[in-house]
């Protein structure tokens, strides 16, 4: 499902890529990792079999850019094909708000990519969903097959949606960018659809979410923690100044400063108590990350309670007073007794 | 039916929604005493996280958090419980803890030898409550058709920036 974080300025998209085994999913999810722009990619991780299979998913982060003042961000997933992983296909196919389906031209695939299809159908409705409300590209991969299926026979028997389709090489990377560029425009175009008119005013007007702050171009989102593909805010210094926390304080806690490099010492009262502590151990981490370059504590200054340890102070005194005053009331009927008793022996004497 | 096409549809956040899941998160971190918090819808975007940076790719951990708990939820789900409320993972140095925040968000706190599992597990559920609390009155505002869609001008701007974005790739 779409995500739209006003506080963040995001708008986060699950794009899957489905079809039968081998088809090529996740060499198409390679060659977008491969040529996208290292600014607006994150890693590629693959949870895959020895054999280097699907087993639950390919996963990457893609960064369209800045839209209407919104960071727009795709995170691509490919599924595994085999028939066998149907439960863990179906759990990545949750949630998806765009679906590129790669068919494979090879005659002997061509009951599969069919097998595939009506699976993602099936699985699509046992989310709830209809498979033709769904933003949906057709990919025909292998087109260098030299007995590939004619891609009007697969789309007479594979497109029943009437979905937009490209004919692929995705090992050269050919159709790989048309058919997500064109399944990015759905999915952008679905999300602008929704959305009373009631409400777009209550954003715009700041109502609950509050005053939107410009963002240009150029603005990172501004809670997001500094992932390695990110480049550090150089403008940030490397280590934050302890007197600083008063002006981060101003700062509104839905709007964290962008990670900056070097490791923000704790803020907040948690650390306040921490620091009382006659034994800090210094955790292996405390230095910059080499790899990010960047890793800050980002507490809310809002909730940075600087007196803890006076007020732990005063308490220790408050207690310390009263043993005091039952030391003197302990020596005072000490000294009543020994006064008690000196008296009863001289009368006796 | 009904029920299933909401969780499906968008998640709306706005600024005073992610400052009281972070005000729920730092009193969680304070309380705890754990180094990094995340709240990640179920579908692997991450909402907001409070405390140490993570020190890896947050969108990478959030989606392999997010689908982890979906498989633990469907091993659940074939053994015949209604769901592993809780999941745990550790290593020599730092822990991960989750925590399902209603249906629609997990929790995950991240943890080293400065606390313990009994701690983290003591706040965790309180705060997953109050977390829930929130995503509650985003539901509400959902089903009363409330929600802001993209800004206005979104559509025409995307269709722009799309055609920026893949023609310079080539």
């Amino acid at each position: 499902m779409v995500q739209i974080n006003f506080a963040l300025r995001e708008i986060n998209c699950k794009v899957v890529y489905y079809g039968p085994g081998m088809s090529g999913k996740t060499t198409n999810l390679e060659i977008v990792h491969k040529k996208a722009p290292e600014e607006n990619k994150g890693e590629l991780t693959s949870i895959a079999t020895d054999g280097d299979r699907t087993l639950f998913f390919d996963f990457m982060p893609l960064d369209l850019g800045t839209i209407a003042g919104m960071r727009t961000r795709f995170h691509l997933y490919t599924v595994p094909g085999q028939v066998y992983y149907n439960s863990t296909r179906k759990l990545v196919l949750q949630g998806a708000d765009g679906i590129i389906f790669i068919a494979d031209s090879d005659p002997d695939k061509f009951e599969e990519n069919l097998e595939s299809m009506e699976n993602l159908r099936v699985n699509l409705a046992e989310h709830g969903r209809d498979i033709s409300d769904v933003p949906l590209v057709i990919q025909y991969n292998k087109r260098d097959l030299p007995n590939a299926i004619e891609s009007a026979e697969l789309d007479a028997k594979l497109n029943l949606y009437g979905a937009p389709t490209f004919d692929a090489v995705a090992r050269s990377g050919e159709g790989v960018f048309p058919s997500l560029k064109s399944l990015s425009a759905l999915v952008l175009e679905n999300i602008s659809k929704v959305g009373s008119k009631g409400a777009q005013m209550r954003n715009q007007s700041g109502g609950a979410a509050g005053p939107v702050r410009p963002v240009r171009a150029t603005d990172t989102a501004p809670g997001r923690p500094a992932s390695p593909r990110t480049a550090p805010n150089r403008n940030a210094p490397a280590r934050a100044p302890a007197q600083r926390r008063p002006a981060a304080a101003q700062r509104p806690a839905s709007n964290p400063r962008p990670a900056a490099p070097g490791r923000t010492p704790r803020t907040d009262a948690a650390t306040a108590v921490a620091a009382a502590r006659p034994v800090v151990k210094p955790r292996q981490d405390a230095r910059p990350n080499p790899k990010t370059g960047a890793s800050p504590r980002s507490s809310s200054a809002r909730h940075m309670v600087p007196t803890a340890r006076p007020g732990v102070n005063i308490n220790r005194s408050e207690h310390a007073s009263g043993g005091s005053k039952i030391f003197i009331a302990l020596a005072v009927i000490l000294l009543l007794a020994a006064a008690g008793v000196a008296s009863y022996m001289f009368l006796t004497l | 039916m009904k029920d299933l096409q909401l969780r499906d549809a968008r998640l709306v956040f706005y600024q005073e929604d992610v400052a009281r899941f972070d005000r729920i998160l730092d009193e969680l971190l304070k309380a705890s005493e754990a180094r990094t918090t995340l709240v990640i819808d179920r579908d692997g975007h991450m909402v907001t996280w409070r405390g140490d940076s993570p020190r890896f790719d947050a969108d990478t951990v959030s989606a392999l958090i997010a689908g982890s708990y979906a498989a633990t939820r469907e091993i659940a789900r074939l053994l015949g419980e209604d769901e592993f409320t809780h999941l745990f993972q550790q290593g020599t140095r730092d822990n991960i803890h989750l925590t399902m925040v209603g249906d629609r968000a997990l929790l995950a706190v991240l943890f080293d030898e400065k606390t313990t599992l009994g701690m983290v597990r003591l706040y965790v559920k309180e705060a997953a409550q109050k977390l829930e609390v929130v995503f509650e009155a985003s539901r509400k505002r959902q089903e009363m058709g409330q929600d802001a869609g993209a800004p206005r001008d979104y559509a025409k701007q995307a269709k722009n920036q799309i055609d920026g974005f893949f023609d310079a790739i080539g």
